[in-house]
C-alpha cells in the first residue's frame, strides 16, 4: 500500500507553489494554533517522557507518573482523527479501547508467556497486533497485579520499554506530519489541495471531531460502562486499572472545548454553559472508575452526565455547526 | 410475413425505446443529492462527474435504477419508502409513480430485466417480514404484473446479471415502518445472497458461518462472473469483521478484510460496493474510509475521504466515488485524485449507466 503521508507531502508542494488562497475560516486557523498543534506538541513531550522515564528505570512504580503524564497528553489529542492520527493504525496502536473482547490482556498475557523477542526491535514492535501496544497494554503491565511485580531484569521490562518507545515514535512522527496536514487545512479548496477540495471542508473534518468526540464520551466512554439499566458493566470503564475513568471524560470535555471555542467565530454561550454543567456534574461524581454504575443512584449521577453531554452536542451543532455552515455527515447519519 | 408476425413485430417495434441515453446526454453515472438550499435533485454524470442533467426530486432519493437502453431512471425513496419515480431523463420529468401494494414498502433498490421490459423491486411484507420482489410491467406503464420471494428477510440491493439471473442481498433484517429502521429480529437474523430467475425461481443461495450471522448482506456489485456483496455489522464489531465478500456461482464466498485496525477504522458498515478493471472497493461514510481490494480478495489501498459512500466503475477501468461534501474522486490503482466539487450533498449511491 502507498503511504499517503506521500501523498500528502506531494500536494503541500504543490499548495505552496500555488500561492496561499483565499477561503480558509478564521476558525480552522484558530483551532490549528490554539488547540491541534500544541495538543500534539504536547503528546510528543510526555510520550518521549515516558520513553526516557522507562529507559531509566522500567519499573511499574516508577513509571507510573510518566503514564499518568502521557495518557493525560493523548486525552488533549484523541479526537484528532484526522490526516496524522488516521494513517497506520495509530489511533487504535495509542489506545486499544473499547477492547470488547478482551483483546489486550490477552495479548499481553501471550507476549509475556513466550518472552517474544518482538520486542527487541523498534520495527519489530511496530508489527505486534495494535492490542499489544499503546497505553492500554502499558496499564495492564504496570497496574494488574499478574504482570506489575517484574523486576529490572525481567521479560515485562522489555515489552514495557518497547511500548514506551513505541508511543514515542508515533507521538513524534505526529508531531513531524502536523504542520504539514495543518497546511493542507489551512488551504481548503486551492488548486492543487487534493485532500480538502472546498473551503468548507477544513471547517467540517475538525467539526466532525468536536462532534465525535463528544459522542464518544457519551456513547462508548459512559455509554458501556452504563450499559442497561437491568445489567451496569462497571468492568468496561476506561482505563480503569489506572483509576483514570473519570479522568478521562474530564480531560477529553475540556480538550473538546479548547476545540469549540477555536473553531467558533463568534460567542458561543451556549456551548460555554453547556460545557461548564458537564464538568461541573464530572467534578461533583467523586467516582474516579464509574464504578457507581453498579448501583440505580450510581448510574443515574452517570446518566445525567451522559445527557448533559448530549446538551453540549445540541448546543455546538445549534452555534457553531450553524455558523460554519456544516452539519454531520449526510451519509455517514443515514446508513443504509 | 404473416399477420402474427407481423403484429408481433409490430409490438416489438412498439415496444423499443424511441430514444436512447444519447438523446439526454450520455450520461455514464446517475446519482441523486442534496442541494446546498435543502432540494433534492437526480444528476446524470459525465465520465468524470461532470453535469450533465438535472432534475427536481419531491424528497431524498436513494439509489436509482438506470434502463438499460432507454433514457429512463426509475428513482426510489429511502427505506421505508412506499414510492418510487420513474423519470424521463430527457424531457426531465417523471411519467410514472410506482406505489407498493398494500402492505410493503421497497428497499431503496431496483433492476430491470428482459431487455428493460420487466422492473424489479425488492420488498417487504410488513405483517409477515417475508421479502419479495415486485415484477413491473414498463411496456404497460409500469402495472404491476406480479411478484416472487427474494429468499430472505429484508431484501435490499438487487442485479442483473447475464441470462437475466437476478442476485439479491437479502439482508436478513427484519422492520417495520410503524417503528422505524429499528431491527426487531438481531437475535435470529439469517442474510443471504440469493440467485434467482423470474421463471424458475431461486437457483442457489449463500449463507455465511453461523457466527457472522449479524453481517447484514445489503449491496452488489459483478464483473467476470463474481458477485462482490458489502456488509454492514449489527451490535458490537467482532474486531476483524469482515465487511466484503466475493463470490462465483457453485463456490464458497471469499470474505476480504484488512489488518485489524484498519478493519475496525471501518465502523463495521460498508455503504456500497463497485467492481472494475480487476478491483472491488467498498465505501464507509462512517469510517471516512474506501478499503480497496484485489479480486482475488487481497486488501490493497486505504483511501481516506469524509462522509464517503457512492462508487461506481469507470470506463477507463478505475472507480469513481462521491461523498457527502460534494466531491467526486477517482480511484486509479491505490491512489484516489479530486475530479470534482460541488456544493452538494451526494447521496448513498453512484449508478453506472449501461
Amino acid at each position: 500500500m502507498r503511504d499517503c503521508r506521500e501523498i500528502h507531502w506531494l500536494v503541500v508542494v504543490l499548495a505552496l507553489a500555488f500561492g496561499l488562497p483565499a477561503g480558509a475560516k478564521a476558525g480552522v486557523d484558530e483551532a490549528l494554533s490554539s488547540h491541534v498543534l500544541p495538543g500534539f506538541g504536547t503528546f510528543a513531550r510526555s510520550s518521549a517522557a515516558l520513553a526516557a522515564k522507562a529507559g531509566e528505570d522500567c519499573r511499574a512504580g516508577a513509571l507510573k507518573p510518566a503514564y499518568h503524564a502521557a495518557y493525560d497528553a493523548w486525552m488533549g489529542v484523541s479526537h484528532l482523527h484526522l490526516g496524522p492520527l488516521e494513517q497506520g493504525g495509530r489511533a487504535l496502536a495509542i489506545a486499544f479501547w473499547p477492547d470488547t473482547r478482551g483483546m489486550v490482556g490477552r495479548t499481553v498475557a501471550r507476549l509475556v508467556a513466550d518472552e517474544d523477542p518482538v520486542v527487541d526491535t523498534g520495527e519489530g514492535f511496530a508489527s505486534v497486533s495494535v492490542a499489544g501496544r499503546g497505553l492500554l497494554a502499558l496499564e495492564r503491565l504496570i497496574y494488574e497485579p499478574e504482570f506489575a511485580g517484574y523486576g529490572a531484569g525481567d521479560y515485562e521490562c522489555r515489552l514495557v520499554g518497547a511500548i514506551a518507545v513505541d508511543l514515542a515514535r508515533m507521538g513524534r512522527e505526529m508531531a513531524d506530519e502536523w504542520p504539514d496536514f495543518a497546511a493542507l487545512l489551512r488551504r481548503a479548496g486551492a488548486p492543487g489541495n487534493d485532500v480538502f477540495l472546498k473551503p468548507g471542508e477544513a471547517s467540517q473534518a475538525l467539526y466532525t471531531a468536536l462532534m465525535s468526540g463528544l459522542e464518544f464520551n457519551r456513547d462508548q466512554r459512559l455509554g458501556r460502562v452504563m450499559g442497561s439499566f437491568d445489567r451496569p458493566r462497571p468492568n468496561r470503564a476506561e482505563a480503569r486499572r489506572s483509576g483514570r475513568s473519570l479522568r478521562n471524560v474530564v480531560l477529553s470535555l475540556k480538550a473538546l472545548r479548547d476545540l469549540a471555542r477555536g473553531l467558533a467565530d463568534g460567542p458561543i454561550e451556549g456551548s460555554e454553559a453547556a460545557f461548564a454543567q458537564a464538568l461541573e456534574t464530572a467534578g461533583a461524581l467523586d467516582d474516579p472508575v464509574l464504578a457507581g454504575v453498579a448501583t440505580p443512584q450510581g448510574r443515574l449521577k452517570v446518566e445525567v452526565l451522559a445527557q448533559e453531554i448530549r446538551r453540549i452536542e445540541d448546543a455546538v451543532a445549534q452555534e457553531i455547526g450553524a455558523a460554519l455552515g456544516v452539519s454531520a455527515g449526510f451519509n455517514s447519519q443515514d446508513g443504509d | 410475413m404473416d399477420r402474427r408476425s407481423f403484429l408481433s413485430s409490430m409490438l416489438f417495434s412498439a415496444a423499443m425505446p424511441r430514444l436512447g441515453w444519447a438523446d439526454a446526454g450520455s450520461p455514464a453515472y446517475l446519482a441523486a443529492a442534496r442541494e446546498a438550499d435543502g432540494a433534492y435533485a437526480l444528476y446524470g454524470l459525465s465520465e468524470n462527474g461532470a453535469d450533465i442533467f438535472r432534475i427536481p426530486l419531491p424528497e431524498r432519493g436513494h439509489a436509482a435504477t438506470a434502463h438499460p437502453s432507454a433514457p429512463e431512471a426509475v428513482g426510489f425513496a429511502r427505506r421505508p419508502g412506499r414510492f418510487a419515480l420513474v423519470i424521463d431523463c430527457v424531457a426531465g420529468r417523471e411519467t410514472h409513480r410506482l406505489h407498493s401494494p398494500e402492505g410493503r414498502h421497497f428497499y431503496g433498490h431496483g433492476a430491470f430485466v428482459e431487455d428493460g421490459a420487466v422492473l424489479v423491486t425488492p420488498e417487504n411484507d410488513i405483517e409477515t417480514g417475508q421479502g419479495w420482489l415486485g415484477l413491473w410491467a414498463r411496456d404497460a406503464g409500469y402495472a404491476r404484473i406480479g411478484e416472487i420471494p427474494s429468499g430472505g428477510v429484508g431484501p435490499h440491493d438487487i442485479l442483473r446479471l447475464d441470462g437475466d439471473m437476478l442476485v439479491v442481498a437479502n439482508g436478513g433484517i427484519r422492520t417495520h415502518p410503524d417503528r422505524g429502521r429499528e431491527k426487531l429480529n438481531l437475535e435470529t437474523m439469517r442474510p443471504n445472497l440469493s440467485y434467482l430467475t423470474l421463471r424458475g425461481g431461486i437457483e442457489e443461495q449463500v449463507e455465511l458461518d453461523p457466527d457472522l450471522h449479524l453481517a447484514s448482506i445489503r449491496h452488489l456489485a459483478e464483473a467476470d462472473g463474481v458477485v462482490g456483496f458489502a456488509m454492514q455489522w449489527q451490535g458490537d464489531l467482532p474486531e476483524s469483521a469482515p465487511l466484503l465478500g466475493l463470490h462465483r456461482r457453485g463456490e464458497a464466498p471469499v470474505l476480504c478484510a484488512a489488518g485489524m485496525a484498519e478493519q475496525m477504522a471501518m465502523k463495521g458498515y460498508a455503504g456500497s460496493v463497485a467492481m472494475s478493471g480487476g478491483q472491488v472497493a467498498i465505501t464507509s461514510p462512517r469510517g471516512g474510509r474506501v478499503h480497496v481490494f484485489g479480486m482475488d480478495g487481497q486488501f490493497s489501498a486505504s483511501l481516506k475521504r469524509a462522509d464517503v459512500c457512492g462508487v461506481a466503475p469507470a470506463a477507463s477501468g478505475g472507480l469513481l466515488v462521491t461523498d457527502g461534501m460534494g466531491g467526486v474522486l477517482r480511484i486509479k490503482g491505490d491512489g484516489m485524485r479530486p475530479a470534482q466539487s460541488y456544493d452538494r450533498a451526494w447521496d448513498n449511491h453512484l449508478i453506472r449507466v449501461g
